[in-house]
């Protein structure tokens, strides 16, 4: 058999098994039956109305697998302040299917996760979590970091804001544009399915991971989101993950996100390019505040 | 305005400047024209005759797309003293701002002095004033270009920009010049040279915001697309500069305490008849601006003026600052749609590294001329 049509079936053997997978393997999120059945209120023009302030609350930034509890990076300055959650993870059989050398790779990661290397070329991008230098988090990541996010609606564009960084994007809906460039953050196209609302993702560079612990992804990463309003409080979070250059097949990840509803809930810019600079460009002797000069 | 635009922009901008750091890094190479002294007549010349292109190319290779800016500026010149037809509406009633705005101007902050007299240009005026702003712009010197804004079609011309009756943007005071700086503003203006400290150069060099002065205020003649999303309960702007978003919610809550300071300040809409009307306070201490600081209150009206026109006024309030507010008034064209892209600025800022060799360079090159 030759090895596009070789590929091509077992790429639909595994969609027909992820569709036919009952819901209830999905990640650590609980069933649809936790949820009595809901129909969400609807936008002036009839659509699902996901808006408003949500936030998930899993540890999946630090690791999308289950992991311990850990006493953090720097436990004899920052004490239990610095330590960090155990959490179950939000992968389909907390498993991820690296190709060869993948796996690898992502200890290196992990090895390098605080090593910051600022040159002013590409090359800046081979150290260091994107997060520990304030970059763009990408798709998924940005959905499940310890921060909340505003979702706007309008009839031709879901507009989603994420306080991390102020980062955002554009989900243009019934829109077959396909991604010009590769960006941090993606090209969205979205559609309804039911009250689900369903996103095509591409066009993401390879710089983003998948948390602190190094999982990656390359430039082909292909995302579909799945986002289903359960109760006027919660929303059930689906991706499905495909990246030929990393994985042997596609995963899924899965949790839920919970609305802000404290009266006074707004968004509150977390910008931290300032927060960096000393991390970043005090190495390069950039900044004020290196170490004092000796004086006479 | 194009896709090519934005892209260009935000992948080509910082690795033009990495890749001409390369350059002058290989000994025995001819450097490229962007390292050039513009004040040294001879290398200038010597780079123009090195050059592979020549200002008159450049224009010639763009002189259709000049030519149609010029035919069409006398249907766009915008005119303050026009009557203002009733606004569009949304599908739930409110006045509709939604699309994408372009927020730049030829038209200077301040007006210049040769014009103390004449705040408002004769419409043929003001198409001469535009055909000019055109040229220089559309000409282009290979000797000191260091991007070539026009070959992105990012040059002001190459947008919906329109000729101006206004001499300059501030209408009040009515002598179209800033207030007189307090003497604390004048203090803080003294501290705000920029110096060779990261921390002195600009919230746009260093990526922490589109704009240096108060949100609104066109400070660079690219990268002032804006787009409004509207929904019935919050107005969301986003600026293209640096992918700035600012939210506002319309709900008539209270501002943030005053200890949270955003770079973005804190904004409060409210409709009034047809006007959006935004109040932004709680600025960042360090968006430091012609001796303003944190203190600045930002009073802004968006008003729909027909298809194809935002009115944007703005009125600065800072008594530690200036004697008396001040206000502008300019109008943003509309643009076509695709409009905004992805500004990653910090993640691929290599501009600021080679800014800072720069300035460390000419102070050490300061302080040798200051030993000899």
């Amino acid at each position: 058999m030759p090895n596009r049509l070789k590929a091509a079936t077992v790429a639909a053997t595994v969609l027909i098994l992820f569709a036919s997978a009952p819901r209830t393997t999905l990640g650590q999120t609980p069933p649809d039956e936790t949820f009595p059945p809901y129909t969400p209120p609807r936008t002036a023009d009839g659509s699902p109305d996901i808006s408003g302030i949500w936030q998930s609350f899993t540890t999946a930034n630090r690791n999308i697998l289950a992991h311990p509890a850990e006493p953090g990076e720097y436990p004899e300055l920052l004490g239990a302040w610095g330590a960090a959650r155990a959490g179950q993870g939000i992968v389909e059989g907390n498993e991820l299917p690296y190709q060869p050398g993948a796996a690898e790779r992502q200890r290196e990661n992990y090895e390098n996760r605080m090593v910051v290397n600022v040159t002013n070329d590409p090359r800046r991008f081979d150290t260091g979590d994107p997060e520990i230098q304030c970059y763009r988090a990408g798709v998924p990541r940005a959905n499940y970091m310890p921060y909340p996010f505003q979702i706007f609606q309008t009839p031709d564009q879901i507009l989603i804001v994420y306080e991390y960084k102020g980062a955002s994007r554009t989900i243009y809906m019934d829109s077959d544009q396909a991604a010009p460039v590769d960006t941090w953050m993606g090209w969205s196209n979205g559609h309804w399915e039911g009250d689900t609302l369903v996103v095509d993702v591409s066009g993401l560079n390879e710089h983003t991971r998948f948390d602190r612990a190094g999982n990656f992804h390359s430039n082909a990463l292909h995302v579909v989101e799945r986002w289903t309003p359960v109760s006027p409080y919660h929303m059930r979070y689906e991706a499905t993950i495909e990246d030929p250059n990393v994985f042997t097949r596609p995963w899924t990840m899965s949790f839920i996100l919970y609305r802000q509803v404290e009266e006074d809930a707004q968004l509150i810019e977390f910008n931290c390019v300032p927060f960096v600079e000393e991390l970043m460009y005090g190495p390069l002797g950039f900044t004020s505040n290196p170490d004092p000069a000796p004086e006479d | 305005m194009s896709i090519r635009v934005v892209v260009s922009w935000s992948v080509s901008m910082f690795v033009l400047a990495g890749t001409l750091t390369a350059w002058a890094q290989v000994p025995g190479q001819t450097p490229p024209s962007a390292l050039v002294n513009p004040r040294d007549e001879e290398a200038l010349e010597a780079a123009r005759e090195a050059s592979p292109r020549t200002g008159q190319e450049t224009f010639a290779y763009f002189s259709d797309e000049v030519d149609e800016a010029l035919a069409s500026a006398i249907e766009r010149v915008w005119d303050p003293l026009r009557p203002r037809p009733l606004s569009l509406r949304t599908a739930w009633g409110d006045p509709d701002l939604s699309g994408y705005w372009l927020n730049v101007a030829y038209t200077p902050l301040e007006r210049p002095d040769a014009l103390a007299d004449q705040p408002l240009y004769t419409i043929e005026e003001a198409i001469e004033e535009f055909q000019r702003r055109v040229l220089a712009d559309a000409s282009v010197d290979p000797a000191t270009v260091h991007y070539d804004w026009t070959e992105f079609g990012m040059d002001m011309w190459q947008s919906p920009i329109r000729p101006n009756r206004r001499t300059a943007l501030i209408v009040d005071p009515p002598d179209g010049k800033l207030p007189a700086l307090t003497p604390e503003g004048r203090a803080r203006l003294q501290t705000q040279a920029r110096l060779d400290t990261l921390e002195s150069r600009s919230l746009y060099e260093r990526c922490i915001s589109g704009n240096q002065g108060p949100p609104g205020i066109p400070f660079t003649q690219q990268t002032g697309e804006a787009q409004i999303i509207q929904t019935p309960d919050h107005v969301v702007l986003i600026i293209q500069s640096n992918s700035d978003v600012r939210i506002i919610p319309l709900d008539g809550g209270a501002h943030l305490p005053e200890n949270i300071r955003p770079w973005l300040g804190d904004a409060r809409g409210r409709w009034e008849g047809d006007t959006l009307v935004v109040e932004t306070t709680n600025f960042h201490e360090d968006r430091k601006w012609r001796g303003a600081a944190g203190n600045m209150h930002l009073l802004e009206r968006f008003t729909r003026i027909d298809e194809a026109t935002l009115l944007y006024e703005a009125t600065i309030t800072d008594p530690t600052t200036w004697e008396a507010p001040w206000t502008i008034e300019f109008p943003w064209p509309k643009m076509e749609p695709p409009g905004l892209f992805e500004f990653a600025c910090h993640e691929q800022n290599y501009g600021i590294i080679n800014v800072m060799r720069g300035v460390q360079t000419r102070a050490g090159e300061y302080e040798v001329g200051l030993e000899q």
